[in-house]
């Protein structure tokens, strides 16, 4: 038993909201972007999460206690076609005069910012409550 | 004589809701981090524990209260509110946690008090 108990499982799920949070500024960033690294208009990148045990300590008897954590699981493309627009004076432009642009909706990334950012938010809320429990258990006695 | 005060039904509980309390937190802490897992289902002390604890309580048997382990277990019986499977609902589990560390404050508050009391006993003195 660890005087904070949570941390593991918190920590694990502060650095995934990180990734989750710099994989939408990177979406954001390049919501225009119409030539990507490989030629192609830029595709929107997801995250996904999956569990992970992660070992908390040992028990008397040498059995292992675990908590659930959380890991990124891949980043991947979105394979979704993005929108054509007519502007055959952009350089990217193609012979009918179309451009396409990338498949990253800026509202749905704003309500995924907003939804990345409470989770943190709750996180931080159970390393606080984690540590007003050390402290209280501390002041037994006194 | 210390030993009959320190073996008193009440500390002796007071001591494992403590240590069911910290296994709760932790417990709590798992369903936040995976609030956004696909598939997660949530875990918490199993349901039954309180009657478990009771029917112990009720008993002679003060030794096997300290012996009892805190059960975790997964919850299946709450409601899936996501698409993908996912049961954790973020209110939720933070008003548990809220209501978690006000009932460890309340027994920190009480094995403290129960210890005072001791001293209070040797010295004479509040």
């Amino acid at each position: 038993m660890n005087i904070l108990p949570g941390l593991e499982s918190t920590s694990s799920a502060l650095a995934a909201e990180k990734v989750r949070l710099d994989i939408i500024g990177q979406n954001i960033a390049n919501a225009h972007t119409t030539r990507g690294l490989d030629g192609k208009p830029y595709a929107r990148q997801m995250v996904s999460f999956e569990s992970k045990l992660m070992e908390v300590g040992v028990k008397e008897d040498g059995s292992k206690i675990m908590t659930i954590g959380v890991q990124v699981k891949s980043i991947e493309s979105d394979k979704t076609i993005g929108a054509l627009v007519y502007n055959p004076t952009h350089p990217d432009a193609d012979e009918k005069g179309y451009v396409r642009l990338p498949n990253v909706n800026l509202t749905h990334e704003m309500v995924d910012m907003i939804a990345a950012s409470r989770s943190y938010e709750a996180n931080l809320q159970v390393v606080r409550t984690a540590k007003q429990m050390a402290q209280q258990a501390l002041r037994i006695g006194k | 004589m210390i030993d009959q005060i320190l073996e008193r039904e009440n500390y002796v509980l007071a001591k494992k809701l403590l240590d069911v309390s910290h296994a709760r937190h932790q417990a709590l802490a798992g369903n936040l981090a995976n609030a956004e897992t696909p598939g997660y289902k949530r875990s918490d002390i199993k349901a039954d524990f309180a009657l478990e604890l009771q029917k112990l309580a009720s008993g002679n048997d003060i030794a096997s209260i300290s012996k009892f382990e805190a059960p975790v277990g997964v919850d299946l019986n709450s409601p899936s509110v996501r698409p993908d499977g996912n049961n954790v609902q973020l209110d939720s589990e933070l008003l548990k946690m809220n209501q978690n560390s006000m009932q460890f404050e309340f027994l920190a508050q009480y094995a403290s008090n129960s210890l005072n009391r001791i001293k209070t006993a040797i010295t004479g003195q509040v």
